[in-house]
């Protein structure tokens, strides 16, 4: 019944466009290379900063798509569940974040990561505002996903884990970049 | 749309899986000499460890759905539904890897830096091969220790491939780096 021909075809496409959103990502980090090098600890939290966010919004997209198949939720901003489901997940966002934070800190120290003069008050500052803005984002585009993907009916299990994980990939290092500006890290 | 049970069970799982992420991309931190040496190398690592993420779930949930279809079981696992299933992937992997490090040169070009093009593409491709070839192997290893247990791959496949492809993928990348940077 497989056939490799119709995997690669059904793949490439999809494959294409997320690589090349991801290399948009990448050379924004190598806008900020010099930096990141000098200071590695901020080298090591990027990816887990975007994994939390990715992982927020694709659980959030799941439940909500479960919850639109199954018409417990109106196809629309105003419905109060949905609100309320919105607000829970900034919240779980938040104390992740508060949590890695802290944790990032305590394992770099630990085993030695170069934390340059970041401090770390400075550093949870950094790492729980750039969790925010883009729990902010992640949420918005996964609620925003399910809903026109619902409405034009294609299958919202299908559309929120790509691109909200790619969206996060750029917007989480774009915040925490601006984040180490308004910090005055490395200037 | 109960949000008791969204904080009961998904921030613990987020917190895990944020400190399975500390773990792996610590090893960043070891990188950053390579990194320096070859212009390029970090604007092609998000876009490796996309793919190999993409690639390598979409393989193991084809397997859950193969299984369930009966086309693949514990006594029929070597056929030609998994032989074409492999193949796609790794073809997915060659393609795709060329046109992460042909966009990465080229992007990089327009912004003024300008990396070694048969380097980049060279590394990708390693990387991203060799990353396919352990991931598919390990795929294929799981499903059938699932199969044999008698559990549901739709149900494991996913978690356990994210959980240790980001990891295999950056060393793979770094291997691949070194290994280019020896031999070019």
């Amino acid at each position: 019944m497989y056939d490799w021909r119709i995997i690669v075809r059904n793949g490439l496409p999809l494959l294409t466009v997320t690589a090349s959103i991801e290399i948009i990502a990448g050379q924004i980090l190598q806008s900020g290379e010099k930096l990141l090098v000098s200071i590695p600890l901020l080298l090591v939290c990027i990816p887990v900063i975007n994994s939390v966010g990715g992982n927020l919004g694709s659980i959030l997209g799941a439940r909500l798509a479960s919850a639109l198949h199954l018409g417990s939720v109106e196809v629309t901003l105003r419905d109060p569940q949905l609100r309320e489901n919105i607000i829970v997940a900034l919240l779980i966002g938040l104390i992740t974040y508060f949590i890695l934070a802290i944790g990032i800190y305590l394992f770099a120290v630990f085993i030695g990561i170069e934390a340059g003069d970041v401090d770390v008050l400075e550093f949870m500052g950094i790492v729980v505002l750039t969790g925010l803005l883009l729990s902010c984002i992640v949420i918005l585009v996964s609620v925003l996903t399910a809903l026109v993907s619902f409405r034009r009916g294609v299958d919202p299990d299908d559309m929120v884990a790509p691109v909200v994980t790619t969206t996060g990939d750029i917007m989480g290092i774009l915040f925490f970049f601006i984040l180490l500006q308004i910090f005055g890290v490395g200037v | 749309m109960h949000t008791g049970e969204m904080v009961k069970q998904s921030l613990p799982l987020l917190i895990l899986c944020g400190f399975g992420a500390i773990l792996t991309w610590s090893t960043l931190s070891g990188m950053t000499e390579i990194l320096e040496s070859i212009p390029g190398l970090i604007v092609v690592i998000p876009g490796v460890i996309a793919m190999r993420g993409n690639i390598s779930t979409a393989l193991g949930s084809r397997l859950g759905s193969a299984y369930h279809l009966g086309l693949i079981d514990v006594d029929n696992l070597w056929n030609n539904d998994l032989k074409q299933n492999i193949l796609g992937s790794l073809v997915l992997s060659v393609l795709v890897s060329i046109i992460i490090g042909f966009l990465a040169y080229l992007t990089s070009l327009l912004l003024n830096v300008s990396p070694d093009p048969l380097k980049l593409i060279l590394i990708v491709l390693l990387g991203g091969v060799s990353s396919a070839i352990i991931l598919t192997s390990l795929t294929i290893g799981i499903v059938y220790v699932v199969f044999k247990k008698g559990y549901d791959p739709d149900n494991i496949t996913g978690p356990t491939l994210a959980t240790i492809g980001d990891i295999i993928t950056m060393l793979c990348i770094l291997g691949s780096a070194y290994l280019v940077e020896v031999i070019l």
